[in-house]
């Protein structure tokens, strides 16, 4: 814990320095059906930001939601080193609840901070995606690209370690998906630790540490996204990025 | 036109000679609701919970409940502790308590069917993002989905207050004075039709009441409107 913050304090570290937050090993993830994680190695280090791409059914959602314990891995072995949050694709606000209060809610529940000091901490974070203005609005009342920025306030009012954002811009219309991802983007800068499945090439190019691609459950290929994107090594990759 | 006249004045003077009768049995149905509706409302809740419980002995204790108590008639519920308790336990209570009990139990197993129909009606990403946000089961019942099941079970539960006004006539087989009861004991004895009109309109009365407060309730659900898309 005191390297994690002594880390903390220099953000000029080097991240290959860095701690890592997040182990996985082995993970296998069986549905009735089918076998969504078949033996899955994957780790990050602190201020990491990792973007999962593949297609449908790859598994990348299931990895990510074994993560936080949304699914429970039929085999392998997570340590985390830390706490999570998540953005969801459908964003899951809270609809009998104001946008402030959405925000307010489990810090006050969970981690017992005042109402005070939750809403001032709410207010910060409003601020901070830009919709200072929607705090007293319903998640009805707003578009779905403010909805995922309240959601992303929402999980960050947990202060976790690590955020994970499920396609956070798949249900969204393609012009008002810049709007969440500048917001991602701003995180990014700041050093936040990120797993973000996505279908957005270009964030994963332009913004992310590491770009990790999946297909049958499996990590098929993984690197730095001018690797992942210029010199695809497996043909599986190639064809994907072809399309 | 004097025939009609003075006809007419007869009859309202009838009316109003048993209209105190059917008011103090009007009381009795109101009590019966107004203690009925508010137990059951309550006692619905576990029971609902415990449906859904993955603890299967409680899960089986709970779905029983509801499955005797939803498949027999109410009149022979009422019968039976009616008849039955006294006998058997040795315990004696007055009609009055004894109809109030059950028709708590029996109503109870209906809000119970209503609230797990609401609570299975909301989004399964509500319970995603409350986990994700840490929040315990218990809050996450509390405070994120049961607020929400509040509009959805609105409407059925009106529905069934309704009903249960209507219902508490049946308490009259077990020698409760309630409005059925006054109204029946008029018509028998006068051999006049008047009370059973009046008592239609007593019972008219009461259901339109609970008419204008549900539309209120509904309306005021309406506050933040639509489920949330997925």
């Amino acid at each position: 814990m005191e390297t994690v913050n002594k880390v903390e304090m220099n953000d000029k570290v080097e991240i290959n320095t860095k701690k890592d937050i997040l182990i996985m090993k082995d993970i296998v993830k069986d549905f009735a059906t089918c076998r969504a994680l078949d033996g899955v190695d994957f780790s990050m280090k602190k201020g990491e930001v990792v973007a999962i791409i593949g297609s449908s059914g790859s598994g990348k959602s299931t990895l990510l939601r074994s993560i936080n314990g949304l699914e429970q891995i039929t085999s392998g072995e997570i340590d985390l080193r830390g706490t999570t949050s998540m953005v969801f694709q459908h964003f899951n606000l809270f609809p009998h609840m104001s946008c402030l209060k959405n925000i307010m809610y489990a810090p006050m529940k969970v981690q017992k901070v005042s109402k005070a000091e939750a809403e001032k901490k709410a207010r910060e974070l409003l601020e901070m995606v830009g919709l200072p203005d929607k705090a007293d609005s319903f998640p009805s009342q707003i578009s779905g690209g403010q909805k995922q920025r309240i959601a992303i306030a929402r999980a960050l009012a947990m202060n976790p370690d690590i955020m994970l954002f499920d396609e956070p811009t798949s249900a969204l219309d393609p012009e008002i998906t810049g709007e969440v991802l500048a917001v991602m983007q701003d995180l990014a800068l700041a050093h936040m630790s990120m797993i973000v499945v996505t279908h957005e090439m270009k964030f994963a190019k332009d913004v992310s540490d590491r770009v990790v691609y999946m297909d049958g459950g499996k990590i098929i290929e993984e690197g730095p996204p001018s690797e992942i994107f210029e010199q695809p090594k497996s043909q599986r990759l190639q064809e994907f990025l072809s399309k | 036109m004097n025939v009609f006249v003075t006809d007419l004045i007869e009859w309202i003077n009838y009316a109003g000679g048993i209209l105190p009768a059917l008011l103090a049995g009007a009381w009795v149905t109101v009590k019966l609701f107004f203690w009925t509706l508010l137990f059951s409302l309550p006692l619905g809740l576990p029971i609902a919970l415990g449906s859904s419980s993955r603890f299967w002995p409680i899960k089986a204790l709970c779905r029983a409940y509801v499955f005797v108590f939803r498949g027999t008639p109410l009149l022979l519920q009422l019968f039976f502790f009616y008849f039955f308790l006294p006998i058997a336990f040795d315990i004696t209570m007055d009609a009055f308590t004894t109809g109030v009990i059950t028709f708590i139990l029996n109503y109870a197993a209906y809000f119970a069917e209503i609230y797990r129909g609401g609570i299975n009606g909301i989004d399964k990403g509500q319970y995603e993002a409350a986990h994700a946000l840490s929040l315990s089961k218990r809050q996450t019942m509390f405070g994120i989905i049961l607020p929400q099941t509040f509009k959805i079970i609105l409407p059925p539960v009106s529905n069934e207050a309704i009903v249960l006004v209507k219902d508490t006539a049946l308490v009259s087989v077990i020698a409760v004075s309630e409005l059925m009861k006054a109204s029946r004991g008029a018509v028998n004895r006068d051999v006049d039709m008047t009370a059973y009109i009046l008592a239609a309109v007593i019972y008219l009365l009461m259901t339109f009441v609970l008419t204008i407060l549900s539309n209120y309730l509904e309306k005021r659900s309406l506050r933040y409107d639509g489920k949330e898309a997925g």
